[in-house]
């Protein structure tokens, strides 16, 4: 295939370009992305197979004679390379390289496919090659690769951690940004940060995740290896937040990119405590956060989106570059920023900001649904603007029944005076904190037996009016059971109230008996029967 | 109405579970009785607009302070009955943007973001069907009997 046939030529030249590269230093690094972006270039998605042959090729070219400290830098530039070749593809094709690379350098690098695009996108940026058709690849900035030296000792960190990773990481190893490896190729040291690394990767189990996230802080930004776990795991964002922020400490550059690093990882959301640890780091790794925590979109392979972008967010409420939690890149078209988007979460913004935005957009839309329920009539509608207008009408509708309803009350009811004290239970006083009002026994008895005859319908008609059925009955079971149990000599009045009503209500009032009303309310009866008259 | 907003005493405990409508009968029914007792029947507007005022004043006691709109009903009923004003009314004037119309709607909607803005209003439709369901019920059986 012609990608095939390019791959193998290209590889082939970069691989002989490797070693005496790898071990030029400084110089040879500007050389290899340039390398690395003609592979990128023009395979902008590598079939696995053509990948996996690339890949070897590739990886057995470096292996003959880099020196135990260019091995790292070589291994890491390879793997940047693979990196960045398989970023296009997704997950599989890394698996594959962990096979290939394993078997050139034993160094299991776990880097998610994410990691390439970012490294893709420096390489494609640097050189002004043509600009990946990998979704995840935003514009990528290359031109500040060479700038940083942070990026350098990100690589290296990188680079430390696949010479120390176990198996695991040989296959993943290839998709930690390229440019990563290139530039610690570049650094003059890269022992030092394998050394550096070194301490750090040990800490963690898993590995390939810092690598990872440190592969893709050094690639996504301008350098500053910001270790956002890309999606590894919460360990892996831990540490890479570590690095991140050691290489951001001492970059200091690309100070964008490395914030969106790590929001991205501590938007993996598990890791609370990883977010934490890594704010540890400079007031500037936050705003790198921001900007990586776009381009390590990937990260969240987990999908835990809303949890984990909640987690972040409630924990991180001092650090707006956490925010992010979940953020996933499906937008092909990313937002002018200078790092590349690793394949996030699926559906979140990256951006502090959007995170914030998405969560009050959906407690406005959550809203606005509990909002149709109440208003009648709503179902149908759809749109934000038609359901305001709707809402709207409604409470106007509303506020004007109340007022033509007082109104009308204006004539009513004159004889609810000395009902209305009368009203409530006394248990109903007490047990809601109103003032107890003054109990008539005698308005009771006479109330009762004025309201006898029409009492029925009265209450029938309470009932089926739009009063609360609850209130009416609750009313009248107490003044029910207050007659009840009342001994004076209207007891006959009282037990002519039970009796009509017993019949129509006596089973209601018994399943109403929950609310806890007492058994000692004659006056509710009556001021309810008063107010029908 | 004074006495309504003297005489209550806790509101509803329980806010979010939203008002109690045998609460809400309670206060308004005593509230209205109050009106009728008090306020003489020649002017029948000014009774009108003290029973209107005492229908949001039992809504607002109902809901309790929990809610943001309710706290605003107590509020401008204070001063209301401080300053001897008329009973505010709520002109929803035609804005042009549907959320200042809402907001001029729903009492205390000035000073609240959107979304609370919006929880409000939820709020504020329950208690306000309840009310006038209360007062409908009142109404119609009051005059199927009353003379």
């Amino acid at each position: 295939m012609e990608k095939e046939g390019f791959w193998g030529l290209q590889w082939q030249s970069t691989g002989a370009k490797l070693p005496p590269e790898l071990n030029s230093g400084p110089a040879a690094s500007d050389q290899l992305p340039q390398c690395f972006l003609h592979l990128n270039w023009k395979q902008p998605m590598a079939h696995d197979a053509d990948f996996e042959s690339a890949l070897s090729s590739l990886v057995s070219s470096p292996c003959s004679n880099p020196p135990a400290s260019a091995d790292g830098s070589g291994i890491g530039e390879l793997i940047g390379r693979l990196g960045g070749i398989c970023n296009s593809n997704d997950i599989s094709p890394s698996y594959r390289y962990r096979s290939a690379d394993a078997s050139c350098y034993g160094t299991p690098l776990n880097s998610p496919p994410k990691l390439n695009l970012s490294v893709m996108d420096h390489r494609q940026q640097g050189r002004g090659g043509p600009p990946m058709p990998v979704n995840r690849v935003p514009g990528p900035h290359l031109g500040p690769l060479s700038a940083e030296p942070g990026f350098e000792d990100g690589a290296a960190r990188l680079s430390c951690f696949a010479g120390r990773s176990s198996g695991s990481f040989a296959g993943q190893f290839g998709f930690l940004e390229p440019g990563n490896l290139s530039e610690a190729s570049r650094s003059e040291s890269p022992k030092a940060g394998f050394g550096s690394c070194v301490g750090v990767g040990q800490n963690r189990s898993e590995r390939p995740a810092h690598l990872e996230t440190e592969m893709r802080s050094t690639i996504g930004v301008s350098s500053t290896a910001e270790k956002s776990e890309l999606g590894n795991g919460p360990e892996e964002s831990s540490l890479s937040h570590r690095m991140t922020a050691e290489a951001s400490s001492l970059k200091g550059i690309a100070d964008n990119n490395s914030g969106k690093w790590k929001t991205a990882a501590k938007r993996k959301g598990r890791e609370a405590p990883l977010s934490s640890s890594a704010t540890n780091p400079p007031a500037n790794m936050t705003e790198e956060e921001n900007s990586d925590a776009k381009r390590c979109k990937s990260a969240d392979r987990n999908g835990g989106a809303k949890n984990a972008a909640v987690k972040p967010k409630t924990e991180q409420n001092g650090d707006p570059g956490h925010r992010e939690g979940k953020d996933n890149d499906h937008k092909p078209p990313e937002p002018p920023k200078d790092y590349i988007h690793v394949r996030a979460r699926r559906g979140q913004a990256t951006d502090a900001h959007s995170l914030a935005e998405r969560v009050r957009r959906e407690k406005i839309s959550k809203r606005m649904k509990f909002l149709q329920d109440l208003v009648p009539g709503c179902n149908k509608v759809t749109g934000k603007a038609v359901m305001l207008d709707e809402i709207i009408n409604y409470v106007q509708s509303l506020q004007r029944q109340v007022e033509f309803l007082s109104m009308k009350l204006t004539t009513l009811n004159p004889q609810m005076d000395v009902s209305m004290e009368n009203f409530l239970p006394k248990d109903m006083y007490q047990s809601r904190g109103l003032m107890p009002q003054p109990v008539y026994p005698a308005e009771i008895g006479t109330v009762l037996s004025y309201a006898h005859q029409p009492q029925t319908i009265a209450l029938q008609s309470v009932m089926t009016s739009g009063l609360e059925a609850q209130f009416s009955l609750n009313s009248l079971q107490s003044s029910l059971r207050q007659s009840q149990s009342m001994q004076h000599a209207t007891t006959d009045a009282y037990t002519d109230a039970p009796s009509q009503l017993g019949g129509l209500w006596e089973d209601d009032l018994h399943s109403v008996a929950q609310t806890g009303f007492g058994q000692n309310h004659g006056q509710t009866h009556t001021g309810h029967m008063k107010i029908e008259l | 109405m004074d006495s309504e907003n003297s005489a209550c005493g806790n509101p509803n405990p329980n806010p979010t579970l939203g008002p109690s409508k045998l609460m809400l009968a309670f206060r308004f029914l005593r509230a209205l009785s109050l009106v009728h007792r008090t306020t003489p029947a020649s002017s029948r507007t000014c009774r009108g607009r003290r029973i209107e005022r005492a229908a949001y004043a039992s809504m607002a006691y109902s809901a309790g302070t929990g809610r943001g709109w309710s706290r605003a009903v107590l509020r401008r009923l204070h001063h209301r009955a401080r300053r001897r004003a008329v009973a505010p009314r709520r002109l929803s004037t035609t804005a042009g943007n549907r959320a200042e119309a809402l907001r001029q709607l729903v009492p205390g909607g000035a000073g609240m973001d959107y979304c609370t803005l919006l929880e409000e209003t939820a709020d504020y439709i329950k208690c306000l069907s309840m009310q006038v369901e209360l007062m409908q019920g009142i109404v119609d059986s009051s005059s199927s009997y009353g003379p």
